[in-house]
């Protein structure tokens, strides 16, 4: 038998694994430096601002507010064969929006939508040459395109989340009272929402806010080819930043779960 | 005038939306009619379902260990404070098999396989491939789209099979973990109270996320125009449209068989 190719297959894939960390390292440092050195092109953050989030709004308003319904439908019909007593649910709802669901699905949408636009309209860029060209001009483009969509989506997925966790809960209430015939004044409680759930809330909006333009800036500039590396890139950011949202729901929420019990 | 402006701009996308929408009507008659008899690329159809459901495999897999593991995560403070331990698996399995697994892997699968095939037909339609089969007188959509279409319903629903097993096990793991609950409370927890009708509700479910990804996936793919720009617009737009088309059809399909 011969293992060589297939050793060869395994080190090559290693490597490409370092070389694309390293990478990706190197566009998250330089961006956080960006941030802070401030030369960026005038009135491209707030472009960027209307492009992530102005540009988001119905698409999170939908489907948030579809999954809210759904949520709840499923919820109720299960409390109602368990204990039939439904004057908790709202409650629960609203704290569990809070904490997870409102930032993690607005996010797990913005990695599709926005990530997607990210690695498209760079990586076109790098596919057709502007980056070379930027490079060529004197102007960092990681400082030029990155940092300003960085901003925006860093901003955008606190206010999306906020927004989008109003509808959810909003459409929540609507199916309650609509299919379950649960009095709103009852459902609209937010009296179990805690300052541990806020914090949480926000950390994992940051969290997810700084992921996905850095992952799928990252997709865009190692675009290589034409538009079959376009493609590449989009699916690529769209699968990196949707896992990257999951992954860090899972650490935050654990760590908040171990600080809550562990001060408890 | 902006208010003139304002409508020309609402009218505009409202019109756009109809468009894409009739496309994918459209896109579906055609392969619902190339279906009837059923008659595909047999060759065609094993090599998409290689590239879509085992490629697709270690990326569904690390979702769906995760998605057990949040969700008991987040029913862990219930647990603790009333420490009602019997609860655990029968929350999880019920959230995992009816709700969070079939759209939690149905959005994974929208990104890696769904772009990817947006990205694929995209290539050939601005290379002209599509033009090439057409005048080799090979209908495309019975060439290209419907093995796409078949494979992405039939991966989907498989991945999200073991997407719950993988699901329930990475739940059971992180109740072990952090909660302390033993494998046979979690086990029992289950059994005794998840009827097979939730499984098959998900699964039903995913097998309808498969159809909508794969007819918006194709639609936005042999529609491209202009260039490696036009490709990345069109990824970009399927994916968005796929996630839309998950929500609304997961609300439907919860009220029609719930």
């Amino acid at each position: 038998m011969n293992f060589r190719p297939r050793i060869e297959r395994i080190g090559s894939s290693v490597l490409d694994g370092v070389d694309a960390s390293l990478d990706l390292w190197r566009v998250l440092t330089a961006t956080l430096f960006g941030v802070f050195r401030g030369r960026r092109p005038k009135g491209e953050v707030v472009h960027q601002m209307y492009q992530v989030g102005n540009r988001s709004l119905l698409f999170v308003g939908v489907t948030l507010g579809f999954i809210g319904m759904v949520m709840i439908y499923q919820t109720c019909l299960q409390v109602n064969r368990i204990t039939g007593d439904l004057s908790q649910v709202g409650g629960e709802f609203a704290k569990i929006l809070v904490h997870d669901f409102g930032p993690t699905l607005t996010a797990m949408m913005l990695a599709t939508r926005v990530g997607a636009g990210i690695a498209a309209e760079i990586g076109s860029m790098k596919v057709t040459e502007q980056i070379d060209a930027l490079r060529m001009t004197g102007v960092a483009p990681i400082e030029y395109l990155i940092v300003p969509r960085f901003l925006a989506c860093l901003s955008m997925t606190l206010v999306l989340a906020v927004f989008g966790a109003c509808i959810a809960y909003a459409a929540g209430g609507l199916t309650a009272y609509a299919s379950f015939g649960v009095n709103p004044r009852v459902f609209f409680n937010p009296s179990k929402i805690e300052y541990v759930d806020l914090i949480l809330g926000v950390t994992k909006c940051v969290a997810y806010g700084m992921a996905i333009p850095i992952i799928s800036g990252f997709c865009g500039l190692r675009a290589r080819g034409s538009s079959e590396g376009v493609g590449w890139a989009t699916t690529a950011a769209v699968i990196g930043s949707s896992f990257a949202v999951i992954l860090l729901d899972v650490i935050i929420s654990a760590m908040g779960f171990l600080f809550q019990t562990g001060g408890m | 005038m902006v208010g003139e402006r304002f409508l020309e701009n609402i009218g505009a996308s409202a019109m756009s939306t109809a468009r894409e929408i009739g496309g994918i009507g459209v896109l579906c008659g055609r392969v619902m009619r190339s279906l009837i008899p059923p008659s595909m690329d047999a060759r065609e159809l094993v090599r998409n379902m290689y590239k879509m459901g085992n490629m697709s495999l270690p990326i569904i897999v690390m979702t769906a260990f995760f998605t057990g593991g949040l969700m008991v995560i987040q029913s862990g403070i219930f647990v603790k404070r009333f420490n009602a331990t019997g609860i655990v698996g029968w929350g999880t399995g019920y959230a995992v098999f009816r709700e969070i697994g079939p759209i939690l892997i149905a959005l994974m699968f929208s990104g890696r396989v769904g772009a990817n095939n947006t990205a694929e037909l995209g290539t050939m339609t601005v290379t002209e491939q599509l033009d090439g089969l057409r005048a080799l007188s090979i209908n495309p959509i019975k060439y290209l789209i419907v093995p796409r279409v078949v494979s992405m319903v039939l991966c989907l629903f498989m991945l999200t099979v073991i997407g719950d097993l993988v699901a329930i096990g990475g739940g059971m793991l992180f109740s072990k973990l952090i909660l302390d609950v033993e494998f046979s409370t979690f086990y029992w927890s289950l059994v005794q109270n998840i009827h097979i009708a939730d499984l098959t509700h998900g699964l039903v479910k995913s097998a309808v996320f498969g159809a909508a990804i794969a007819l918006t996936s194709c639609h936005f793919g042999i529609s491209v125009r202009g260039g490696a720009v036009g490709v990345g617009r069109a990824v970009n737009a399927a994916v968005v449209a796929a996630a839309v088309s998950i929500m609304l059809l997961d609300f439907f399909l919860t009220y029609l068989t719930a």
